[in-house]
């Protein structure tokens, strides 16, 4: 019944936890992507951190663009 | 140019690496792709690959489910097109459905707990998490609808077993 309770009740997020969790969902989008791409699968681990490190800078490279446009222009 | 000598057939290494039909190895693997995910590459002798898989989406999706609750996540009225994304990983959402479809009559009977109405934040992290699971799995059936063609990692190594000449 515990184990049930933990998929029906909701957990409360605050601002900095959700954008927090964005940090797991690019780790396995990259796992799955590199298991699928990579011929080794001893490379797997290696380049899945990388590639999740890239998503993370790119988006955060991303929203300082955005921040400094928006900045500009009002 | 020298070639490998064929093994016999009474060979039990022979045996299991004999090819599958070929016009069913795709479906058969695109279908257990689809249900539980990795299950595919598992089927195909990509076992590592299949595994890495099937821990990695499954617990995105149940990580999703947890954090949104499974009424505000999995919910094909309300998010339909959010749905058409997580069914992509068939097993866990129907599982995760299934459970949906349990709780909702308590909900009905005025039993829900007050914890289960998910804060807005929480449900739009869980229906993510759920949805980038669904097309993970997406990428992953295509996967194996590829690698099916393709000669399985048993059948390479028993045509090019280690030090012989390749044809």
């Amino acid at each position: 019944m515990t184990l049930v309770a933990l998929f029906t009740t909701a957990i409360e997020l605050t601002s900095a936890q959700r954008f927090l969790l964005m940090l797991p969902l690019c780790l396995s989008l990259a796992v799955v992507y590199k298991t699928i791409r990579l011929e080794d699968v001893r490379a797997i681990p290696a380049a899945s951190l990388i590639l999740s490190a890239t998503i993370v800078l790119a988006m955060c490279a991303i929203a300082v663009g955005l921040w400094a446009v928006f900045s500009i222009m009002v | 140019m020298a070639l490998v000598p064929p093994e016999p057939a009474t060979n039990p290494a022979a045996v299991a690496y004999a090819p599958r039909n070929a016009l069913l190895t795709g479906p058969i693997a695109g279908f257990l792709a689809w249900l539980v995910p990795g299950l595919g590459h598992i089927y195909l002798g990509h076992r590592v690959r299949g595994v890495v898989c099937l821990v990695t989406i499954t617990v995105t999706f149940w990580t999703g489910v947890a954090i949104g609750g499974v009424q505000a996540t999995v919910d094909p009225h309300e998010r339909s097109f959010w749905f058409m994304a997580q069914i992509c990983t068939g097993g866990n959402t129907l599982a995760a459905y299934g459970l949906h479809r349990v709780v909702e009559p308590q909900l009905a009977a005025g039993q829900r707990p007050v914890a289960a109405l998910a804060h807005w934040l929480s449900s739009e992290v869980g229906v993510h998490y759920t949805g980038v699971a669904g097309l993970l799995n997406l990428l992953v059936i295509l996967d194996a609808l590829g690698r099916a063609d393709a000669p399985s990692p048993k059948r390479t190594r028993r045509d090019h077993p280690p030090g012989a000449p390749r044809p």
